[in-house]
């Protein structure tokens, strides 16, 4: 059980006073982005394995997956690999159904999850557009995997100890955060990475000069599911 | 939740309610809810994997059973609401028990919510903090005023202060139809993700067929009352309560005709695949026979049917059709959205409760229904 201060008290009570002094020193902060190509995209599935490694995620709790979509009929057929993160939508219906403000907007652009806040009602899951959400049902690989509840990924720059701890994420909705922690250190996310074709891009969308604020203006890019309104920071290239 | 009562001890004259069948009464029950005890260990210590449910369906049983028994508690206080709002006299003897209703249906319905919580122990946080965009943190807060005004009304119910019940009625009547029940419905309305939840309709549908639910258990809980105490039960006062019930049912199917109708008409993915699951997926068996067959073509059937009409026995057993056939309905409402994958690619979900799922449930219930009894008893809540 966390122990609440008097700070959190306040924050409890006044949510929009809690914004209003948060604002000020983050606006100067960078606003993520991550630009997807498509048409680079081999669908090796790499980045849904490497994010699997860099977030220790257990089974049932995928952050990143690849979409397979088989189009026309043979011998005129064409396959269209989408990866799918986490959007991180700036309007984030997560966020906005959260019963207890859990899932929030960070002011670099990423929807974070207070793990230690989340009551684990599943209401984000159902709310999400993208299926980007997952439930930590408890779930283990140490039977195929020696070592693996040792320790846990530093998610958010939190150290969360063992799997089987008391700081582990279990009971709680869980999804991509574009490797937060690796951000912290000045490292690209893990799927960018390691993508075999190239095919991520990341970078600041505050920095006009960055290849994600060029590719973003390409008559190439589009959103997920623009419809729904979320303003995703997810951009593909057709 | 058909139920009965040992209210009736006092009568002792009555063949119906020996000791004997009492205490096997409470036995059963408290068995069933110590299965549920049990169960519910089994649940705390290794968490949700216990049940059926993966990050593809999210919600399920327990889920169903909330808003199947706020449907019920609303359902059963705008009944009493009519009552003491609206003057109904002729339904008055009814007053109490469905308040009754009201408070234990509302409290199972907490029961429920909390079991599917991935951290149990953190449900004071719903309380403690706030988001002012989300539906669910104001239905807790609705929840909470809702409870507090039906012990409210019990008591002044008890104290036949009218004048109270009249104020607490009309302030209780907007609370229940938009806070509430309303507002239970405008938690899934509002979900932009999953077309089949989100219509304008589908709040409006929620009061009615707690309307349908609440009218219809505590008709069935007047008649199995009065039978068992081996009084007839009043036949004007059993029609009038069916006409209500068949009422709101017959409004509640059209709604629900209507909010299907423009569905199809939309040609959205998502919502024509929720629909098909619906009727001739995996779960076209709980529509037609469960949603249609028992809670509307029965109940209507007996109704209308001039001789079954005149027996208190039919009318029984179309109020507990209903009741069965609006748990139809709850299921229907959340799992067959959720099997539906989001993006094509995705997996889809599939879902059936597990034995854990099933048993705390029954264990809810029948600690719900000990409660009544107990109530009943220790209470003065028949009229006479």
């Amino acid at each position: 059980m966390e122990k609440i201060t008097r700070r959190e008290i306040f924050k409890g009570l006044f949510p929009r006073v809690e914004v209003a002094l948060a604002g000020g020193e983050e606006t100067r902060q960078p606003r993520w982005t991550m630009v997807i190509d498509l048409a680079k995209c081999i669908g090796c599935d790499t980045c849904t394995v490497s994010c699997k490694a860099e977030n220790r995620t257990p089974p049932g709790v995928t952050y990143n997956v690849v979409l397979t979509e088989e189009k026309g009929n043979l011998p005129n057929v064409m396959v269209i690999n989408t990866p799918r993160p986490c959007m991180q939508c700036d309007r984030p219906p997560c966020a906005q159904v959260c019963p207890v403000r859990a899932t929030y907007k960070m002011a670099n652009g990423i929807t974070a999850i207070d793990y230690d806040r989340c009551i684990g009602c599943r209401y984000c899951i159902t709310a999400c557009p993208y299926g980007a959400r997952s439930f930590d049902f408890g779930d283990s690989y140490e039977a195929e995997m020696l070592g693996y509840e040792a320790i846990q990924a530093p998610e958010y720059g939190v150290q969360r100890g063992k799997r089987q701890g008391q700081k582990a994420p279990k009971g709680t909705t869980r999804k991509c955060h574009f490797c937060f922690h690796r951000l912290q250190r000045g490292e690209e996310p893990a799927c960018v990475e390691t993508c075999l074709g190239d095919a991520r891009y990341f970078g600041d969308l505050n920095d006009p000069g960055s290849v994600v604020s060029k590719l973003a203006k390409s008559p190439r890019a589009f959103h997920l599911k623009e419809e729904m309104g979320t303003h995703p920071r997810v951009i593909y290239l057709k | 939740m058909s139920t009965s009562n040992q209210s009736v001890l006092k009568t002792n004259r009555k063949p119906g309610v020996t000791p004997v069948k009492a205490t096997s009464w409470y036995i059963v029950l408290f068995l069933l809810m110590l299965i549920g005890v049990i169960a519910f260990v089994i649940r705390a210590l290794n968490g949700l994997s216990t049940t059926n449910l993966s990050s593809a369906m999210p919600w399920g049983t327990w889920v169903a059973f909330y808003i199947y028994f706020v449907g019920m508690s609303a359902g059963a206080f705008l009944l009493t609401s009519l009552i003491h709002v609206f003057d109904m006299e002729h339904l008055e003897e009814v007053g109490k028990d469905a308040t009754l209703v009201a408070i234990i249906s509302m409290v199972l319905a907490l029961f429920f919510i909390l079991m599917d919580l991935g951290h149990m122990e953190r449900f004071w946080h719903a309380i403690w903090y706030w988001n002012s965009t989300s539906i669910l943190s104001w239905e807790i807060r609705f929840y909470t005023i809702y409870i507090v005004l039906l012990l409210a009304e019990l008591y002044y119910a008890l104290k036949h202060d009218k004048k109270k019940l009249k104020l607490l009625g009309a302030i209780g009547i907007p609370i229940a139809i938009f806070g509430v029940h309303g507002g239970t419905g405008v938690l899934f309305a509002v979900v932009k993700a999953q077309p089949y939840w989100n219509t304008a309709l589908f709040p409006v549908i929620f009061v009615i067929s707690a309307l349908v639910s609440g009218t219809a258990l505590v008709t069935a809980i007047y008649i199995i009352r009065n039978k068992i105490a081996g009084k007839e039960p009043d036949i004007s006062l059993v029609k009038s309560l069916a006409s209500w019930m068949v009422l709101f049912l017959v409004i509640d199917v059209g709604l629900q005709f209507f909010e299907i109708l423009v569905g199809v008409y939309g040609l959205e993915e998502q919502e024509l695949a929720t629909l098909a699951t619906i009727f001739t997926g995996s779960f076209a068996l709980n529509f037609w026979v469960v949603q249609m067959g028992i809670g509307v073509i029965i109940p209507l059937i007996l109704y209308f049917n001039p001789r079954t009409r005149q027996s208190t026995t039919a009318m029984f057993w179309a109020a507990v059709a209903v009741v069965i056939g609006i748990l139809g309905v709850r299921f229907n409402i959340v799992v067959p959205a959720l099997t539906v994958p989001v993006l094509p690619g995705l997996p889809a979900g599939y879902y059936y409760p597990s034995w854990i799922e099933w048993t705390i449930s029954i264990g809810i219930i029948s600690l719900g229904i000990i409660i009544y009894t107990l109530a009943v008893k220790l209470l003065p809540i028949d009229n006479k």
